[in-house]
């Protein structure tokens, strides 16, 4: 396999798994801002800190209203993580792996792009058409993963999509786990435990995980249970542990992987054993964010080992002590 | 006299006026525009659809190619890197018997012509023995002193080419160009067929019309036969200049029908001991073959221009030392000069002693004082093209062009009469082209493929490509051209 291939494929997944996740998570958060009590204050601007856009966004509207962030978030070119630039990156990489990807794969994220360009600016409209294209988005992204799955051969380009997937889709739950530090609570204790409960079945839903919640853990949603659910159930396809135990079977089937392979162990076992959930709010947003950066070296170990290796025209470097100790704190 | 004539029901119409008008042979119809054998079974079918069946058809068409994302790439519109192939539904029809001997003769055209590349390189009998003149030669802008001595494999230069023929009003075909370098078009004959059996699956049945998905095996083998590891499975890569070129797709498309590697030059290098390596994920891995898809002058900045990035440095002195093969070899463009086409036939007879199957358009060559005077004295009437141009740039059509066109291209001529031909304005022939929902006549021509290694294949049909707009010569993709599938059909025995 081709570094420069590699690389594309491994950005592709990532990229349709964002544009995925960015979709889910406008439809969930929609669906509890219609529930929630007047006094609470968590509203759309939540939204583009989770994903950590807020910068960005700021950048270029002077608005903060729903409309202006649905833009934003679902049609702004000038947004690299908006769900159009993700499908357009998606697809332009696409277009120059279709040696190594079945013919129609080509021709699922094409379809998926010319959708997204037509329907993007009458999604931003109404919160009724935002649901059904967005859902539309999620169904046509799913057509893809069955095809890669089914029709692919599960050979290096296989497991670098799976790499992708799953160190983007941690990134993003580790994301959406902070969402309750971006909420600001009413004075109220009736009102906060009320707002709570619905800000956790949210967290739940855009996860699609609430029904696996309630079948596996409790029928009640508690904070520190849907913390440690998100993180640990390795029955979970969305936590953390999972995630980053489908990246240890993907880095076991890739060449000269065991340093890499023995981080990744490493860096799960931490967090099954880190009780994340008894941290406070506070707290649990500085955990999320050692997180992402520990995702982040994943993704710079790979870059530097499998895409990079030759940019200076020498043979991939031995793993240096930055990627030996990338599990470290 | 003309009315408006329907050919059975009352459903599709031929543009009767368009064709009262043209003088050019017709693929499909004959003179009474009546449909010619070889073509009934298709417009029988095609008047059994309504206006509204073909109006969806049409509609479906591009709704296919745009879901199949066949594109091409246009270098003018920045930002738009790709616009969807201009496809006509109405194929193309000719018949197996009229199709094998021109196959034989493009097979005999390349035999011939990569002998010539070959000699030119080495002994040059073909100068020594007066048949090819040394000037020639010398003026020839793509011959590449850095091949000179050099003997590829089976002593074949060009593995792929593409030539271009035209049919003349009286039905002759000839052969107009070559292309020896890296002609393009294939990709688009195989999704041209993929479209039609989407599009119009019924129709398959009526006629049988022989398939033509075997090019890209026939081309994993041709470059195959190049490794320097024979017995091994090869590693093959295609080499394109990246996403930004026009034929980026059909680079891509190849590769993937192939299972090749698809590589940019920055993908490669050459160690020092001469072989070309990938930069893969498990480290360097030997390129066997390297299907390129770039010019010679990109190839290499050690050997040809320093300033390109497209290219591996060192890949020349790979190819030289037989630690890779090349295709086409680097130099084979010599034999893809319009000067030089002016001698294939005398080429065919010195290297296979038999004469041309398929002629050449007559043509003039300036460097000739007689000729030359001929060309001036009769500018309005001939079609002028410079030696190493392609794509229909550079040229004079005398008949279109302004008398002040005509002076400047007159000094052009007399300042390097090396660097010019012509030949008279043919009457290219046409075929029906569904337009505003009716078939008027398009003019066209035909690209079939070659290819020559250890083998020598050429493709069932080929590319043809049709000028969309009325009265238009011009077929060429980037200036309104479309194109359509062409049948090679088995008659039926009589």
């Amino acid at each position: 396999m081709l570094a420069r291939a590699a690389e594309k494929l491994y950005w592709m997944a990532r990229y349709l798994e964002r544009a995925e996740n960015t979709a889910r998570l406008i439809n969930s958060t929609t669906h509890v801002l219609l529930d929630l009590p007047l006094g609470a204050s968590f509203g759309w601007t939540n939204l583009l800190e989770i994903v950590g856009l807020d910068d960005l966004f700021h950048q270029h509207y002077s608005q903060t209203d729903e409309e202006a962030i649905m833009r934003f978030l679902i049609e702004d070119a000038r947004n690299p993580g908006s769900i159009l630039s993700c499908v357009q990156y998606a697809r332009e990489n696409t277009r120059t792996l279709r040696e190594v990807l079945p013919a129609e794969i080509w021709e699922r994220t094409n379809g998926m792009y010319l959708y997204i360009k037509e329907n993007a600016t009458i999604a931003c409209r109404s919160r009724r058409n935002r649901y059904m294209v967005l859902d539309t988005i999620i169904e046509q992204r799913h057509a893809i993963v069955g095809l890669i799955s089914g029709t692919m051969g599960h050979d290096l380009a296989y497991q670098l999509i799976k790499l992708g997937r799953n160190i983007e889709r941690a990134d993003m739950t580790t994301r959406i786990l902070d969402i309750g530090s971006a909420v600001r609570f009413p004075q109220d204790n009736v009102l906060k435990e009320a707002l709570m409960e619905r800000i956790w079945m949210s967290t739940l839903n855009s996860l699609s995980a609430y029904q696996n919640y309630r079948r596996l853990v409790n029928m009640h949603v508690h904070r520190n249970d849907v913390v440690n659910f998100l993180l640990c159930d390795d029955r979970l396809p969305r936590s953390v542990a999972h995630c980053l135990g489908e990246v240890e079977s993907c880095l076991r089937l890739m060449p000269q992987s065991q340093q890499l392979q023995m981080n990744v162990t490493e860096l799960s076992h931490r967090i099954v054993q880190g009780h994340a959930e008894r941290l406070d709010a506070p707290a649990l947003h500085e955990y999320m964010d050692w997180l992402q950066t520990k995702l982040g070296k994943i993704n710079d170990a790979l870059t530097q080992r499998y895409f990079h290796a030759y940019d200076n025209g020498m043979p991939p470097p031995a793993p240096d002590q930055a990627e030996i100790e990338f599990a470290e704190q | 006299m003309f009315t408006m004539q329907k050919l059975v029901n009352n459903t599709m119409e031929i543009t009767t006026s368009e064709y009262a008008d043209s003088t050019a042979y017709d693929e499909l119809l004959g003179t009474d525009l009546l449909p010619r054998p070889v073509a009934k079974p298709l417009l029988d079918y095609l008047n059994s659809l309504d206006h509204a069946e073909l109006a969806a058809r049409r509609q479906a068409v591009d709704a296919t190619i745009k879901a199949m994302g066949i594109t091409f790439t246009v270098y003018s519109e920045a930002g738009n890197i790709d616009r969807t192939w201009p496809f006509d539904p109405i194929p193309r029809v000719m018949a197996r018997t009229e199709w094998a001997r021109i196959q034989d003769g493009l097979k005999q055209r390349l035999t011939a012509l990569n002998l010539f590349i070959n000699d030119l390189y080495n002994e040059q009998h073909i100068v020594k023995d007066g048949v090819f003149p040394l000037e020639v030669l010398a003026g020839s802008g793509n011959f590449r002193p850095q091949c000179v001595g050099v003997t590829p494999r089976f002593g074949v230069w060009a593995h792929i080419s593409g030539t271009d023929l035209v049919r003349d009003r009286d039905g002759t075909v000839y052969v107009l160009e070559d292309n020896l370098r890296v002609p393009s078009g294939v990709s688009y004959m195989l999704e041209n067929r993929q479209i039609m059996k989407r599009i119009f699956p019924e129709v398959f049945r009526t006629t049988h019309i022989l398939p033509v998905d075997d090019y890209p095996t026939q081309l994993f083998e041709t470059l195959a036969a190049l490794s320097p590891r024979p017995g091994d499975q090869p590693v093959i890569a295609v080499l394109t200049p990246g996403i930004y070129n026009s034929a980026y797709f059909e680079h891509s498309y190849l590769a993937q029908q192939m299972g090749a590697y698809l590589v940019e030059g920055s993908d490669l290098v050459v160690g020092s001991d001469d072989v070309v390596y990938m930069k893969s994920i498990s480290g360097l891995q030997q390129v066997d073959v390297i299907y390129r898809r770039i010019d010679d002058g990109f190839l290499d900045p050690d050997a040809f221009r320093p300033d390109s990035t497209l290219g591996v440095r060192g890949l020349m002195r790979a190819w030289k030392s037989g630690k890779v093969g090349i295709a086409n070899a680097p130099g084979a463009g010599v034999a893809d000069d319009k000067v030089v086409y002016t001698f294939v036939p005398q080429i065919i007879r010195y290297y296979l002693d038999q004469d041309p199957i398929i002629d050449n358009v007559p043509s003039y060559l300036c460097m000739y004082d007689d000729q030359r005077e001929h060309v001036l004295a009769n500018l309005d009437k001939l079609v002028v093209k410079p030696a190493n141009e392609s794509g229909g740039y550079g040229m004079l059509i005398g008949e279109r062009a302004t008398q002040e066109e005509r002076d400047q291209f007159a000094e052009l001529i007399r300042a390097n009469p090396r660097n010019y031909m012509a030949q008279p304005t043919l009457d290219i022939s046409t075929a029906p082209t569904l337009v505003d929902g009716q078939l008027a006549p398009r003019h066209l021509d035909l690209r079939p493929f070659v290819l020559q290694s250890d083998r020598l294949y050429a493709t069932t049909g080929g590319l043809t490509r049709v000028a969309m707009n009325k009265g238009s010569l011009v077929v060429n993709s980037s200036q309104g051209g479309g194109s359509k599938d062409t049948w090679i059909v088995q008659e039926e025995d009589s």
